[in-house]
C-alpha cells in the first residue's frame, strides 16, 4: 500500500511536472489555479482534516498572503520573491492572534467566529484602510518574477513558481505527519480529553495548528497575487473560504484527496463552463454525493503508519 | 526531595446543589496499590477528576510531592507524573495501537513545534527512541501484534490493555486506573491484577477504583470506601470486609430490606 503512495507521488509530480507544455494558455491558468487551491486546501486540511476544527474562514490568511505580496511589490517596490516570508509570517502571526481567543470553541461555535473574521477581513481591505489596499478595485501592475535581474515574464514560469510552492507544502506536510507536534493534533481530533489526560497542551497545538495553516496558505497568497497580477477583495471573500472547506471535506483528510477535491470542486467546474451557470450543478452534486457515499472524503486520511520494526511477524491482525 | 505522595484534604466538589464528593480525605503513599471503592454513584470517578485536573473541587487541597496541583490542568498534571485511564474507555480510535500509545510519549519527546515543519537529525533521532520506547510498552502489555491494528476494531478486553499501555507510555510515577476490570472477563481479570503488580514492580503507585470485590481484594493494599461522595471507611483490604458501615453500604441494612 506504501508502494503504491510512493509510486502515485513520484507519477503525480512528473505529470505535473510536464503538463503545463501540453497545454494551451487557458487551461494553463486552470492549472496554475489548481496548483494554488490544492496548496490553499492543504493548509486547510491542518486545521479541518488533521485537528478537526471548523474553520470557514481560510480564504482571509490566503489574503493576508496576497495582500502582503501585492503592497510590499507596488508601494515598496520589493521584488515578488522578496515578499515571501512577509507572506508567510504576517499571516501566521495573525493566525496566532486570531486563533488565540477562539480555539476553545467547540465545532459551529467556532465555524461561525471565523467567517465573522472573514467578512471583517473582506470589509477592511474593500474600505481602503490606512490607504494601502486600493479599496474595492484592489491592487493591480504588479511586477513580474524575478530572480538574480532576470525577468521571467511567461506564464510557465509562474506555473512553475506555484509547483516549487506546492513540493514546499508537500514537504511539510510529510514532516508534520512523522512528528510530535503532527501527531498532537490527530489526538486532539480524535478525542481532546484523553489527548489532554496524556498531557497534550490541546490550546498551544490548536494555535499552532492556525499559524501553520496561514502561514501556507499566505505562501499560496503570494502565488495568486503573481499569477494575476493584481489582488482585489472578491478573491478573498467568505464563498472562498467555503470552496476551501469543502474541498477538504469532500476530498478527504489526505494529500490525495485533497487533490481529487480540488478536481472536483474547480477543475470539473471548468472543464463544463460552456454549459454557464449549469456546471455549478456538477458542483452541488459532487457533494451531495460525497456525502452520502463517503462521509469521511473520498480519499480520506489513513493510519498505522508506523515504524517497520514494530510491526512482528505473528501480525495476523483481528 | 518530598516523598511521591498523594494528599487529598477535605476535597469537596458540588455539581450545583449536589455534593458529589463531601470532605475527602486520603493519603496515598509511595509503592502502595490503593484502592477507592463504593456504590454507583458514590463520587469515585468524581474524585479522579478532581484530581487529574478535569473538575477543580471547590475546596480542599491536593498535594503531590509536596505541591498544590489543584487547579492545574489535566496536561500540567500530567507532566508531574499523573496519568489516569478512564472508566469508558477513550483511544483515539481511528489511530493503530502503536500510535495510541505514541501519544503517551508526547511529554517525553524532545520536539519542539518547529520540528513539525522542519526535521533535524536531533528530532529524527528522538523520534526513533520514542518509538523504541513504544515497542517496549507493546511488549510488556503482549500487543505486539495488535501494532498497526486500529483500536476501533480491536475486542474489548484488548481496549483496556492498549489504554494502560498508552497510559504507561508516559512513564508516570502515579497511575490511576478508573475500573480496570470492568467488562473483563474472569481470565483478563486475572491477567489485569497480574499487569498492576508487575507496574508496581517498576516503582509506579497504582490509585484504582473498581467495583469487582474479589479483585479489590485481592490487588490492593490500602483502601477507601465512599459512599454519597463521603469516605465511610478506610483500611487494609480485610479490615474493610469486616467493618459493618461498608457491608451496610453494599448489601443494603435489614432496615432497608423490611421496606
Amino acid at each position: 500500500m506504501q508502494q503504491i503512495q510512493r509510486y502515485g507521488y513520484i507519477l503525480f509530480i512528473a505529470v505535473m511536472a510536464i503538463l503545463p507544455n501540453l497545454l494551451n494558455s487557458r487551461w494553463q491558468a486552470v492549472a496554475i489555479t489548481f496548483l494554488i487551491f490544492t496548496i490553499v486546501a492543504l493548509s486547510q486540511d491542518i486545521v479541518l482534516g488533521k485537528c478537526g476544527m471548523f474553520n470557514m474562514g481560510q480564504a482571509l490568511f490566503f489574503g493576508m498572503g496576497a495582500y502582503a505580496t501585492a503592497i510590499l511589490n507596488s508601494t515598496y517596490g520589493w521584488p515578488i520573491l522578496a515578499t515571501i516570508p512577509v507572506a508567510i509570517l504576517v499571516p501566521a502571526l495573525f493566525g496566532v492572534l486570531l486563533a488565540g481567543p477562539i480555539v476553545h470553541l467547540r465545532g459551529d461555535y467556532l465555524l461561525v467566529t471565523t467567517i465573522g473574521f472573514n467578512i471583517v477581513f473582506v470589509q477592511v481591505v474593500q474600505n481602503n484602510l490606512g490607504g494601502i489596499t486600493g479599496g474595492p478595485n484592489g491592487i493591480f501592475g504588479l511586477d513580474s518574477l524575478s530572480l538574480f535581474g532576470t525577468t521571467f515574464l511567461s506564464q510557465l514560469s509562474v506555473y512553475y513558481f506555484a509547483f516549487a510552492i506546492l513540493l514546499a507544502t508537500l514537504w511539510i506536510m510529510h514532516n508534520l505527519d512523522a512528528s510530535r507536534a503532527g501527531r498532537a493534533l490527530h489526538y486532539l481530533r480524535e478525542d481532546q480529553l484523553a489527548a489532554e489526560s496524556i498531557g497534550i497542551n490541546s490550546r498551544f497545538y490548536k494555535i499552532f495548528a492556525f499559524a501553520l495553516s496561514a502561514g501556507i496558505a499566505g505562501m499560496a497568497g503570494t502565488v495568486y497575487a503573481t499569477q494575476y497580477s493584481a489582488v482585489s477583495p472578491e478573491g478573498f471573500n467568505f464563498i472562498q473560504s467555503v470552496l476551501f472547506f469543502s474541498i477538504v471535506i469532500v476530498g478527504g483528510s489526505s494529500v490525495p484527496g485533497i487533490l481529487i477535491g480540488v478536481f472536483v470542486m474547480f477543475v470539473l467546474p471548468e472543464i463544463f463552463r460552456e454549459f454557464a451557470t449549469w456546471r455549478f450543478f456538477i458542483f452541488g452534486f459532487a457533494m451531495i454525493l460525497a456525502m452520502v457515499l463517503r462521509p469521511r472524503g473520498i480519499w480520506p486520511a489513513r493510519f498505522g503508519r508506523i515504524p517497520k520494526f514494530l510491526i512482528k511477524e505473528s501480525n495476523h491482525g483481528t | 526531595m518530598a516523598r511521591n505522595e498523594l494528599i487529598l484534604n477535605g476535597v469537596t466538589k458540588r455539581f450545583g446543589g449536589l455534593t458529589a464528593v463531601d470532605d475527602l480525605t486520603l493519603k496515598v503513599e509511595e509503592g502502595q496499590i490503593y484502592g477507592v471503592i463504593g456504590p454507583n454513584g458514590a463520587g469515585k470517578t468524581t474524585v479522579f477528576n478532581c484530581i487529574t485536573g478535569i473538575y477543580k473541587s471547590e475546596e480542599g487541597s491536593i498535594n503531590w510531592r509536596g505541591k498544590e496541583i489543584r487547579g492545574m490542568t489535566p496536561y500540567q498534571i500530567v507532566r508531574r507524573g499523573i496519568v489516569r485511564t478512564f472508566q469508558t474507555i477513550r483511544l483515539f480510535s481511528e489511530m493503530s495501537v502503536a500510535e495510541n500509545i505514541m501519544s503517551g510519549r508526547h511529554i517525553k519527546s524532545r520536539q519542539r513545534w518547529w520540528h513539525g515543519i522542519v526535521h533535524t537529525p536531533a528530532s529524527r533521532r528522538d523520534e526513533r527512541e520514542n518509538w523504541k520506547r513504544v515497542e517496549q510498552q507493546l511488549d510488556f502489555f503482549n500487543l505486539s501484534e495488535f501494532a498497526a491494528t486500529p483500536t476501533n476494531s480491536l475486542p474489548y478486553g484488548i481496549q483496556r490493555r492498549v489504554e494502560m499501555a498508552r497510559a504507561m507510555a508516559v512513564e508516570p510515577t502515579l497511575l490511576i486506573l478508573d475500573e480496570p476490570a470492568a467488562g473483563l472477563n474472569d481470565k483478563e481479570t486475572l491477567e489485569l491484577l497480574q499487569t498492576i503488580f508487575r507496574i508496581r514492580e517498576q516503582g509506579v503507585t497504582v490509585l484504582l477504583i473498581e467495583h469487582d470485590m474479589d479483585m479489590v481484594m485481592e490487588a490492593t493494599d490500602y483502601l477507601t470506601v465512599l459512599n454519597f461522595g463521603k469516605k465511610i471507611a478506610e483500611g487494609t483490604p480485610d479490615e474493610i470486609q469486616e467493618h459493618p458501615d461498608v457491608i451496610e453500604a453494599y448489601l443494603g441494612s435489614e432496615h432497608d430490606d423490611d421496606e
